[in-house]
């Protein structure tokens, strides 16, 4: 029993537990906001799709069908926030983080046939190389995709609107196809041309 | 062998016995061996080889007696001695071991060993032979060892399908304390330090605390030198898979006119690059390794104490091409061959990547009673572990993992010496840990900070009867932890728990005749759960799926109480036995085991969430009951004076008793078979060896179903939740098939002056097969590893 001393030893020496330290989550995104502005004027359609929980179990929710002018040029620019953080906190915007590391990142995009006019096709998920019109650039010259520019059909369409964003370190080119890299943003939205 | 004992009490009683055998017990290069045990007509008369391997034994009746001479790694030696009217000294010379079929705990080194009867050792010369692998690829050698591999690179031992949490790793006596919950974490172990490393298979740690449900690995370093004489070994090492060169060595020697001191140093450097496959480079997947340990004793024949410092560091690289994120890129990644990011060979090691640093102190101490002999020991380890990611523009140099784990172990026995027949040990342990997530990682913790205190007391007994060796030991533990963390919204949150529970072991030894010797052991053995089981959050690299611990609620999230869900501690009865049989020619060795846990803790398929980044199957922690049943198997024919045969077979057969699906990497059986010639005799060279060896690993046939990631995505297009009506273990992908490889390795020996210098070459799956490892996390990815040459050159001097 002359150990005694020497099992509380370690007690003293070690102490308690650590107080955690609240991390700060720039990569954290729970919504995604596309804002169509209309260049003919009107207001800003927006759409958002959330998750409520981060890494919880809880699903994606979205607002609903988006609903485009049929025949319009619309801007799209997309926002990605974290509302589990306070809006003042700098990690609560994560677009800033994705335009200033733009060179490793790349919007892809893929829609049903025929809601757009401007770009032809369905998009460049399956194909690089068809038409998306890009409206920014990073510093090698590349498009980001934060912002882009869309024709809507003539007549009414419905269907799907699908955004990938792709973490390319090293990877990105003018051809990287969207199977390249990691995923940091997979989500599909309905729209309806009207 | 009763009526032996009969016959010798009688002879006893009749005659003068007072005839004296003594004499010294030397290595084959004449060192003298430190307790060895001679034991004289199966355990009449046993002693232990004293500093200078001499040993006296008295009180002997005259007649022939049979002595066998036992050394953990070198053959044991059997003769007889006729004792007339004189006393008798003899110089017993021991040969290194060469098979791994003789496994025997010496009296010595029972403080390291405990009181184990089903065991296995990893001999000098065999870490010779294995010389720059990993600690978990060298153990590999032994049957019922099999690996977790992540990659090329990262071993992890499991002993009879059991790893991480449920096996126990004993670093020159102390608790290996690391990060080892994580499937991609191997042990902080330089296997360079050690002489030999002791496997034991039965579930039983009564000297060292929970855990040990699978087995324990001791790591033993060679014992302090006490004659001031300088010497040591210089080892190299090269391999063509990953350029990699390996140096490492240690100097030892003692302290003129301070007969008793003892020191040594010692360091290993190991640097190597992208390992390749058959067809293509495993980019990403180079080492650094930087250890280095400094140690220091003094003993004398009723006293002495050590202290000794090491330190451990490795920087991993991960094959780049595992870095995803949802289930779709998990899709693409596994139809790339070779993997995205595969370039050519580099020594460059990027993100995503792994920096492991531990540091042991240890101070022991041991004192002989007139009773007995009392032992101390305490420790502490320092384990800081950072993982970088893969991760957004300025945050790729900040690592997404970064924990420091600190450990006091305390140990305090006293070993009472009945009448040379019975053995009684008691002891106290103690430990405190702490757990701490450095700050700064800008992600939220996979897991919360904590605090541990366990301590246990224990009593073993041994008794020597005849041919009969036996035991039982009787253990209490307990386990408290102080739990601070943020969860899954970074809300604060924070618990306090305890465990608390039973250990019991009994065993049995038989010596039946001169070849033959059975070994029973049942034990019954329990595990605290880990920190990582109960809170764990988020989703591990490469795995493409999300992970939530025990504690934390189905449909919220919210972390629970432990008294609001139903837990209950993992609890093992492992029933194991060998039977071994030794003849001239003829060696072989048979452990059959069966392993009942209750509780079983694992990882279950619960559905599919769809987060921002895409769509993610979950799994949660969840408790089953599991079967683990298996045989190893060793023998070894001598063919002629010089070559030899030999195979080692692990099977295993687990089973989960609640229908819930197989159990993951679960290790196939194993089937190694070598040939091997070798002439002792000096000509040209020395010791020159020639050996083939054949590996056949065969599929698993008994792993969980298999639902490929592009069905779950298609499921969960169509909204179905596939796991909503069957939720049993299920695997992204096939299990490998059946496949072999062909080693070959030659090697000889030369001496300068007193300097002994082996060389060796081998080739690993010399004939380039392109294979997966079942029990590799990575074979979703990318091939195994390809043809291996390796050189290597030891010194002794």
């Amino acid at each position: 029993m002359r150990a005694l001393p020497f099992l509380i030893i370690p007690l003293v020496l070690l102490g308690c537990v650590e107080e955690p330290v609240k991390e700060s989550t720039p990569e954290m995104i729970t919504k995604v906001t596309l804002t169509f502005t209309s260049e003919a004027g009107g207001p800003d359609i927006i759409s958002s799709a959330t998750d409520p929980d981060g890494d919880g179990v809880q699903n994606i929710s979205s607002d609903g069908v988006t609903i485009l002018e049929q025949d319009k040029i619309y801007n799209l620019s997309i926002t990605l926030i974290n509302e589990l953080v306070d809006p003042s906190s700098p990690e609560y915007n994560v677009t800033h983080e994705i335009e200033e590391t733009g060179d490793e990142h790349l919007f892809y995009f893929g829609w049903t046939n025929n809601i757009f006019s401007i770009p032809s096709g369905n998009g460049n998920i399956d194909n690089r190389l068809d038409e998306i019109s890009y409206a920014d650039q990073d510093n090698n010259g590349l498009p980001i995709g934060l912002t882009t520019t869309w024709k809507t059909t003539m007549g009414t369409q419905k269907g799907t609107f699908r955004i990938l964003l792709k973490h390319q370190p090293g990877l990105k080119s003018g051809t990287s196809e969207s199977t390249v890299g990691e995923t940091d943003l997979a989500v599909t939205f309905e729209i309806e041309v009207q | 062998m009763g009526l032996g004992l009969l016959i010798c009490i009688s002879v006893f009683s009749q005659e003068d016995c007072r005839l004296t055998f003594s004499g010294k017990v030397v290595d084959e290069m004449g060192a003298p061996l430190k307790g060895a045990t001679i034991i004289i007509d199966a355990n009449l008369f046993s002693k232990v080889s004293n500093d200078s391997g001499e040993f006296v034994i008295n009180n002997l009746c005259p007649g022939k007696y049979k002595v066998a001479v036992q050394y953990v790694g070198y053959e044991p030696n059997h003769f007889e001695i006729i004792l007339k009217d004189t006393g008798l000294y003899q110089v017993i010379v021991m040969l290194p071991m060469i098979s791994q079929l003789d496994e025997v705990v010496v009296r010595a080194h029972h403080a390291q060993t405990e009181h184990a009867h089903n065991l296995a050792t990893i001999s000098t010369k065999q870490l010779a032979e294995t010389a720059g692998k990993s600690l978990g690829e060298t153990l590999r050698e032994i049957p019922g060892v099999n690996t977790i591999q992540a990659g090329p690179g990262i071993f992890k031992p499991v002993i009879h399908g059991l790893h991480s949490q449920r096996i126990l790793i004993l670093n020159y006596g102390i608790r290996q304390e690391g990060q080892q919950w994580g499937a991609e974490h191997a042990p902080e172990i330089d296997p360079f330090i050690a002489s030999n490393i002791v496997v034991i298979k039965d579930a039983t740690a009564i000297k060292y605390g929970t855990d040990a449900l699978g087995g324990v690995i001791v790591v033993n370093p060679p014992e302090l030198p006490e004659k001031a004489r300088i010497g040591g070994v210089f080892h190299t090492v090269a391999q063509s898979n990953g350029r990699s060169g390996t140096v490492s060595g240690y100097v030892e020697g003692g302290i003129k006119n301070h007969d008793g001191w003892g020191w040594r140093v010692q360091g290993t450097g190991k640097r190597a690059g992208d390992y390749h496959t058959p067809d293509y480079s495993l980019t990403n997947t180079g080492v650094k390794e930087l250890n280095f340990s400094v140690a220091t004793g003094f003993h004398k024949p009723d006293y002495g104490f050590e202290i000794f410092f090491s330190r451990f560091y490795t920087e991993l690289g991960i094959l780049k091409g595992t870095s995803i994120s949802n289930i779709r890129d998990l899709v693409v990644a596994m139809n790339n061959e070779p993997p995205l990011y595969t370039t050519s060979f580099s020594y460059s090691i990027d993100e995503p990547r792994q920096e492991v640093g531990h540091n042991l102190l240890k101070v022991n101490a041991h004192k002989k009673f007139l009773k007995g002999e009392g032992r101390i020991q305490y420790g502490y380890q320092q384990n800081k572990r950072k993982e970088f990611d893969i991760r957004m523009g300025g945050l790729q140099s900040i690592p997404a993992m970064n924990l420091m784990l600190q450990t006091h172990t305390f140990e305090g026995e006293y070993e009472l010496e009945g009448d040379k027949k019975q053995l009684l040990c008691i002891g106290l342990t103690g430990m405190a840990q702490k757990n701490t997530n450095i700050p700064g990682t800008q992600r939220i913790p996979f897991i919360p900070n904590f605090a541990s205190f366990s301590g246990g007391a224990f009593g073993v007994a041994q008794f020597f009867m005849n041919r009969w060796k036996m035991d039982a030991g009787l253990r209490y533990d307990f386990r408290q932890y102080q739990i601070k963390g943020f969860d899954y919204k970074n809300s604060y949150f924070n618990d306090a728990l305890s465990f608390g529970n039973v250990s019991i072991t009994t065993g049995a030894s038989l010596t039946i005749n001169q070849k033959q010797s059975l070994h029973f052991s049942a034990s019954s053995a329990w595990r605290p759960p880990h920190v990582a089981e109960l809170y764990s959050l988020g989703t591990h690299q490469s795995a493409a799926s999300i992970e939530y611990g025990l504690l934390l609620n189905d449909a919220t999230n919210e972390v629970m109480k432990i008294e609001d869900v139903a837990f209950k501690n993992e609890q093992a009865l492992k029933m194991i036995g060998t039977h071994q049989f030794h003849g001239k020619r003829f060696q072989n060795e048979i452990t059959t085991y069966v392993n009942f846990i209750r509780n079983y803790i694992y990882l279950k398929p619960s559905g599919i969430t769809q987060n921002i980044r895409g769509v993610y199957p979950y799994y949660r922690y969840a408790q089953t009951d599991a079967l683990f049943l298996g045989m190893d198997i060793s023998s070894s024919v001598s063919l002629s004076e010089k070559i030899k045969a030999r195979q080692n077979i692990s099977l295993i057969y687990a089973s989960n008793l609640s229908g819930t699906g197989n159990l993951p990497f679960i290790p196939p059986n194993r089937f190694d078979w070598s040939i091997r010639f070798e002439e002792p005799k000096e000509f040209f060279l020395k010791n020159f060896f020639l050996e083939s060896k054949v590996r056949l690993t065969t599929k698993q046939n008994n792993a969980p179903r298999v639902i490929p990631p592009d069905q779950i995505i298609n499921a969960n297009e169509q909204g179905i939740d596939l796991f909503a009506t069957d939720n049993s273990i299920f695997d992204f992908a096939k299990a490998p098939p059946t496949y072999w490889l062909l080693n070959l390795s030659t090697g000889f020996a030369v001496h300068v002056g007193n300097t002994k210098i082996d060389f060796s070459l081998a080739a690993e799956n010399l004939l380039n097969h392109a294979y997966r490892e079942y029990t590799n996390r990575f074979r979703y990815f990318a091939d195994d590893r390809g043809r291996n040459f390796i050189i290597s050159a030891k010194a002794n001097f």
